[in-house]
């Protein structure tokens, strides 16, 4: 279990996360859902280890982890952009972390998680001959295969389109599931939340606005917030596509 | 990044102390002795050097005939850089344009005076063709067509490069809206450039002010602030102190003249996107501005063209059989190929080490989250090194080191080297891994590398470009410079541009061009390979 107690954090003055406290529990997956500036990022890049915080501490299976270096913890993430490696092909890039630790993942076990993303045919790849889809599952395949303690997504599909979006967040989905990973993902959509998630984390102005499962927020959203800019772009969405198919059916 | 990162730090330091003990140690020195009195601290060295008619002189000379370069310089320059942004003349034809002028970036300075007078003088190659001398060479008319030579290139590239911003589709809104040629030019290239025209202007004129190599060739009885400094420095009685005045004087121009290009780049305009779009047609434009273009690329060329000639004919330029007489005598002399060596060595080390220490310090600065005032620090020291020209840092040398055992060495050189040219290279490589993705220290860390192993494995590779180029400019550069070495080097490390300055008073022409024919071919073969791993490397 991760758990924060009262995360303080403030940029040139400005409070951008004021006392988040919250639990996330093992194997869950937990989105963090907030518009840009709302903090979320920040909470994540905490989390992670890449920023320190003012105040607060983080406590991990019993353990207060609040010191402890990004590289320690033991956590890892998929950046946005992938951060992939262009001088290296797809394969080099999966292996990159097992060059530095040997032991963490057996041949067997880097094979199943090639074929459970689909990129035996592109492995010998240059990442820029990959897709965008491809990308992502290359960048997965190359933090799991680092086994984290916690898996952190910043975006994940934010640079996908359409058809694309739908397999990987499946695939997210099956993954975290079969690994048994808890699984924070950082967006700013809230079908993406509300669609892939155990558990939502909605932050506004860096406060927790409401968390909890996606049942409870479309059902009872806690305040105006909510209502406004989560539930009522959803109706919106909702709306415009029962319009489509009604026009479409008579 | 909780623990701040100790080898950053590491670097940052090693940077440090390299810059303080040869940038900021020397110039104090050269300071504090040109306060030095011999009774004490005080201004008398600059009332006496100031009272000195010829000095004043000299000083006039130079900013005279400097600013009478950089106008010329500025306009032809922007003539070829519209002429190859602006128009619609054959690609084929901008590209001998853009390559055409960067030749003489090839070359010692020195050697433009030797080529000028080989060219334009009483039996110059030029004169003949003319069949009567255009002009008297020594002195003004020879500096300024040597400034021009030299200046032109480097003017050039600025230029270019800002035209490059300007976004195209103004052109073509302004012939809809009826704008004549005039009109439209005023608004869509002159005004968006005007901050950039001023730069041109000031680089020249700092370019010129400061160099040596063209007077000392091409200078005669006309002197110039360069040569006073030589001639107080190196002369019968060398007055170390009345030197330092001088190259101080030299510096205050410098240090205004980067002070105001600062303030000049408020004037660029900053499209915010802008896309490649056809020009409209205008026949007479491209005409016009293609012919000034050929005339003024091969006017540059022609000038060079009797350094290939001279050696490898008889008696030039009375008997022009061909012989390899002259070459082979040099190339199996063993002095020349002896200093030739030692060029080559110079540049290999300095731009091996130059490239190590500028990329270093791009790194601290663009890809390390050191403190503000660490950036800082080291972005002063890039621009210091920019401001101080090549004379004035070679006699601060002089005057610190020339009691310890760097004094003579190959080292200090290279040492002089580096830091004279520290400034483009490493604004190369600030550039470069500013656009690298920011992601990947941490994504590295979060896969078990160190800070150095991820720098290794990942960032050195994904700008192996920008290296490459680095070192390319520092060799190149460090292969012509006469100015920053001509206080440092003595006969055991002689080096090419020294060697040509000695030859010089031995009327030994036949060598001077084979010499600067192999720094040209050097150069050119290095430039090229540069190119070509810089094309495979960027096409990957």
């Amino acid at each position: 279990m991760l758990e924060l107690k009262n995360v303080y954090k403030k940029f040139d003055g400005k409070t951008v996360l004021d006392g988040i406290s919250l639990q996330i529990h093992n194997g869950e997956i937990i989105s963090m859902l907030g518009p840009s500036g709302s903090g979320k990022t920040t909470l994540l890049n905490i989390i992670l280890g890449l920023t320190a915080m003012d105040s607060g501490t983080l406590i991990f299976e019993g353990m207060d982890i609040s010191k402890v270096s990004m590289k320690d913890r033991g956590f890892n993430i998929v950046f946005q952009d992938y951060a992939l490696f262009p001088n290296l092909n797809a394969y080099q890039n999966i292996v990159y972390g097992l060059k530095n630790k040997p032991g963490v993942v057996n041949k067997q076990e880097l094979d199943e998680l090639i074929d459970f993303l689909e990129l035996g045919p592109h492995l010998v790849k240059r990442i820029d001959q990959l897709s965008g889809g491809q990308k992502q599952r290359v960048a997965l395949a190359r933090t799991l295969a680092t086994k984290p303690k916690i898996l952190l997504l910043d975006e994940p599909l934010s640079a996908l389109d359409g058809v694309i979006k739908e397999t990987i967040k499946e695939r997210i989905k099956a993954i975290t599931k079969k690994y048994k990973l808890t699984t924070i993902i950082v967006t700013h959509d809230p079908e993406e939340a509300l669609t892939m998630s155990d558990k939502v984390l909605i932050i506004d102005k860096g406060n927790i606005s409401q968390y909890g499962t996606p049942k409870q927020v479309i059902h009872a959203p806690e305040n105006n917030f909510v209502e406004e800019f989560i539930l009522r772009q959803l109706q919106i969405k909702r709306d415009n596509i029962y319009q489509l198919f009604k026009e479409c059916h008579v | 990044m909780f623990n701040r990162r100790l080898e950053a730090q590491i670097v940052f330091w090693a940077i440090a102390i390299f810059f303080i003990a040869f940038l900021a140690a020397p110039l104090m020195t050269l300071l504090v002795n040109s306060l030095n009195t011999g009774a004490g601290t005080g201004i008398s060295n600059y009332i006496q050097v100031l009272g000195d008619k010829s000095m004043l002189g000299a000083i006039a000379n130079s900013i005279h005939v400097s600013v009478i370069a950089a106008m010329i310089t500025t306009i032809l320059a922007f003539t070829l850089a519209y002429a190859v942004n602006c128009t619609n003349i054959g690609k084929g034809l901008k590209r001998i344009i853009t390559i055409g002028i960067s030749i003489p970036m090839l070359l010692p300075t020195i050697t433009y005076g030797f080529a000028i007078i080989y060219s334009f003088g009483k039996q110059g190659l030029l004169t003949k063709l003319f069949g009567m001398e255009l002009f008297q060479i020594y002195g003004f008319n020879g500096l300024l067509m040597g400034y021009v030579i030299y200046t032109l290139p480097s003017a050039f590239l600025l230029l270019n490069n800002s035209f490059g911003y300007i976004d195209k589709k103004f052109i073509i809104v302004s012939t809809l809206m009826g704008d004549g040629f005039l009109r439209s030019f005023m608004n869509t290239i002159l005004r968006p450039l005007i901050g950039t025209l001023g730069g041109a202007f000031v680089l020249s004129f700092i370019l010129s002010f400061t160099d040596f190599g063209i007077p000392a060739s091409v200078g005669g009885t006309y002197s110039v602030i360069a040569t006073q400094l030589y001639q107080v420095m190196l002369g019968t009685i060398p007055d170390f102190n009345h030197g330092s005045v001088i190259a101080v004087f030299m510096l205050v121009p410098a240090v205004f003249g980067v002070v105001f290009l600062h303030y000049l780049e408020k004037f660029n305009f900053h499209y915010e996107t802008f896309t490649i779009s056809d020009l409209p047609e205008n026949r007479l434009r491209d005409l016009s501005f293609g012919m000034l273009s050929i005339v003024t690329v091969a006017a540059m060329v022609s000038v060079f063209l009797v350094m290939f000639i001279a050696p490898v004919v008889k008696n030039y330029p009375y008997d022009m059989s061909f012989t390899v007489q002259f070459l082979q005598s040099a190339l199996f002399s063993g002095t020349l190929v002896e200093v030739y060596e030692n060029s080559v060595l110079v540049a290999l080390v300095s731009a091996g080490l130059g490239t190590v220490i500028s990329y270093s310090a791009a790194i601290i600065n663009v890809r390390t989250a050191m403190d503000k005032s660490v950036k800082m620090t080291i972005d002063l020291f890039a621009m210091i090194t920019n401001t101080i020209p090549g004379m004035v840092l070679g006699l601060a040398y002089l005057l610190l080191f020339n009691s310890s055992d760097l004094k003579g060495t190959f080292l200090i050189i290279v040492v002089c080297n580096i830091i004279h040219f520290f400034t483009t290279p490493y604004l190369m490589a600030k550039n470069s891994l500013a656009k690298l993705n920011p992601a990947w220290e941490t994504t590295g860390e979060l896969m078990g590398d160190t800070w150095i192993k991820t720098i290794v494995r990942v960032i050195i590779p994904n700008s192996i470009a920008t290296i490459v180029e680095m070192f390319g400019y520092y060799f190149i550069n460090a292969m012509v410079t006469i100015s920053a070495i001509i206080f440092l080097v003595t006969a055991r490390t002689a080096v090419v541009t020294s060697k040509i300055k000695e030859l010089q008073h031995f009327a030994s022409f036949n060598e001077i061009f084979v010499l600067s024919i192999l720094i040209f071919v050097t150069n050119i073969s290095v430039k090229i390979c540069c190119d070509l791993i810089h094309q495979e490397s960027a096409s990957q």
